[in-house]
């Protein structure tokens, strides 16, 4: 998820170093947070070991989504059940308590892992803003196949290119460029 | 590099007090209330069978998974397998000297069951599955060991082999190792998952217990450094499943017997929900399942020794009572015993389980120097 500094539609000024293996990316990673740059976002084929902890993200709150809504997923089955088996229209199984509670535990246990799953990724693309006719924004179209994009946002009148350009290509960057990107909603 | 971990002198002489108690406690329970001390010396025996299978079991999983992230502790699970003798020695005990016990010895069956439960059979068996466990075990150890020595690859390729022989044994005579020695004490009871649900018991504790002592070590002993909170995390993962697994198989048992309520399958619940029992059947589900499950949800927990271990302290007393709950009703009837002959011989299997695991320690490298994987495993990231 990119981090945003600024205002929405401002105009961004961006550096984008392009790497060939993920070591190189991940220890350009390291470096560039601990030379205070600016790491909008790094972009690769697959998901890297250890990325998160590099870019310094916070961890996901998708959790405590899948949590919650497998919860309410839960209470909601055993309300229904309770309702159609016991108050609506009682039917008597097998002589059994109109709320016989051990029978609503698998349907409640099936229901719950649903509305968790389901939930946690509709949550999660929702938060990555995926949906259908989205446009995708691809950083350079080599980042789907073999190569490496850590991008990093030019802040203050103090960002020297020249010298963030030479620090990207010290840690293996097969190519470096600047790209100027127009506000956006 | 050899592997001579002692622990402090006065944690020693705790766990020998511990196991001294319980041979004072089981020579006096045997004169006195003979029936109670057969049934506690039962549930601690299988204890200590279930934690020593459970470890062996592990390896043999991570043989034939190709599993690298665990090599570096390899060597925990391969000194919990001591316990396994043990154990085995206390079963023997009960099977010869206490099996009294089990109704079918004096009101003899009739048909498949009298043939099956006939005392020669039934020795003979309980003989061939520890024979074949400790033989497959022992194998897999000292091909371990031996390729610290000389580091030849095609001791993994042989353990290998050997691991899914073990599995396939494993699988068919601890599920009538169940049978014969815990089911067959209410012979007129039947349940077709009982083998899954001892099982799920079992690999859960001994996750439980492998934490406990890969923290011990990481913490103080020799593997400082070479265990990480990735390597506990993952193993907090796994009790977490398990934990959840066996409150799945719990469940299926319980409620198809709720559901069909057929006398002769109902009473094993009915007996085990009368008063004080019912409370324990409650304690038993939350100290298995309830406590680790909401616990270990988070990924915190499972990164964090403090916590973990007492999550699986937890859920080692889970297992004791659980097998409490399967072995006492059914030999004692009336409410509920818990008293010096209870935790003597339970003290006694934790003390015994320590002090095999610490004799498996010795002699061998402290993680396996020669493994193909341990690099993997020591550079592991979850």
């Amino acid at each position: 998820m990119p981090k945003r500094s600024g205002m929405l539609d401002s105009t961004r000024r961006l550096l984008i170093g392009i790497f060939e293996d993920e070591d190189g990316v991940l220890a350009a990673t390291r470096a560039a947070r601990a030379r205070h740059l600016n790491v909008v976002d790094v972009y690769a084929p697959y998901a890297i070991h250890g990325m998160d902890r590099a870019m310094g993200l916070e961890p996901s709150r998708l959790p405590w989504v899948c949590f919650l809504l497998g919860l309410s997923g839960a209470a909601a089955k055993v309300w229904f059940e309770y309702w159609t088996t016991a108050d609506n229209w009682p039917v008597n199984v097998g002589g059994k308590p109109w709320d016989s509670l051990p029978a609503f535990v698998p349907i409640t246990f099936e229901v719950m892992v649903l509305f968790a799953g389901l939930s946690t990724v509709f949550a999660f693309f929702l938060v990555s803003r995926l949906w259908p006719g989205r446009r995708s924004r691809l950083i350079d179209p080599r980042i789907t196949d073999d190569r490496f994009a850590l991008v990093i946002e030019q802040t203050d009148a103090a960002f020297d290119p020249e010298e963030v350009s030479r620090f990207l290509q010290s840690h293996n960057a097969v190519r470096v460029e600047e790209r100027v990107e127009e506000g956006r909603g | 590099m050899k592997l001579d971990f002692q622990p402090p002198r006065r944690t020693l002489r705790l766990l020998q007090g511990m196991a001294a108690a319980g041979a004072l406690a089981l020579a006096a329970g045997a004169l006195v209330t003979p029936q109670r001390t057969w049934a506690n010396l039962l549930v601690a025996s299988f204890l200590l069978i279930g934690l020593g299978l459970a470890g062996l079991l592990f390896i043999a999983l991570e043989y034939v998974t190709h599993a690298g992230w665990s090599v570096a502790f390899r060597r925990v699970p391969e000194a919990m397998a001591c316990a396994l003798p043990c154990g085995a020695a206390g079963l023997a005990l009960v099977l010869i000297a206490g099996a009294g016990i089990y109704p079918w010895t004096h009101e003899p069956l009739h048909g498949f069951k009298g043939w099956w439960l006939s005392t020669p059979f039934f020795l003979g068996r309980a003989a061939l599955y520890v024979l074949l466990w400790v033989l497959l075990g022992r194998s897999i150890i000292r091909t371990s060991r031996r390729q610290d020595a000389d580091g030849e690859v095609a001791h993994t390729h042989r353990n290998i082999r050997t691991s899914i022989v073990f599995i396939l044994v494993f699988s068919v005579s601890f599920w009538l190792a169940s049978y014969d020695w815990i089911m067959s004490l209410e012979p007129h009871w039947a349940s077709t998952i009982f083998g899954i649900y001892n099982f799920a018991g079992l690999f859960a504790s001994g996750l439980a217990a492998l934490i406990i002592l890969v923290s011990w070590l990481g913490r103080s002993g020799p593997l400082r450094g070479f265990v990480t909170a990735e390597h506990l995390h993952d193993l907090g993962k796994l009790y977490f499943a398990f934990s959840t697994f066996w409150m799945y198989i719990w469940f299926s048992q319980y409620m198809l017997i709720w559901y069909a309520n057929i006398t002769e399958e109902a009473v094993y619940f009915v007996r085990r929900q009368q008063g004080a029992w019912g409370t324990l059947m409650v304690l038993n589900i939350c100290l298995n399942w309830v406590i680790p499950f909401l616990a270990l949800l988070g990924k915190r927990a499972k990164r964090d020794p403090r916590i973990l271990v007492k999550v699986a302290a937890v859920g080692l007393a889970g297992r004791w009572l659980d097998l409490y709950l399967m072995v006492n009703p059914a030999v004692a009837p009336g409410p509920p015993r818990f008293g010096p002959i209870e935790v003597a011989l339970a003290a006694a299997a934790a003390g015994i389980f320590v002090l095999a695991f610490l004799r498996g320690l010795r002699g061998a490298a402290p993680v396996p120097v020669e493994d193909p994987r341990l690099a993997e495993s020591l550079a592991y990231h979850t």
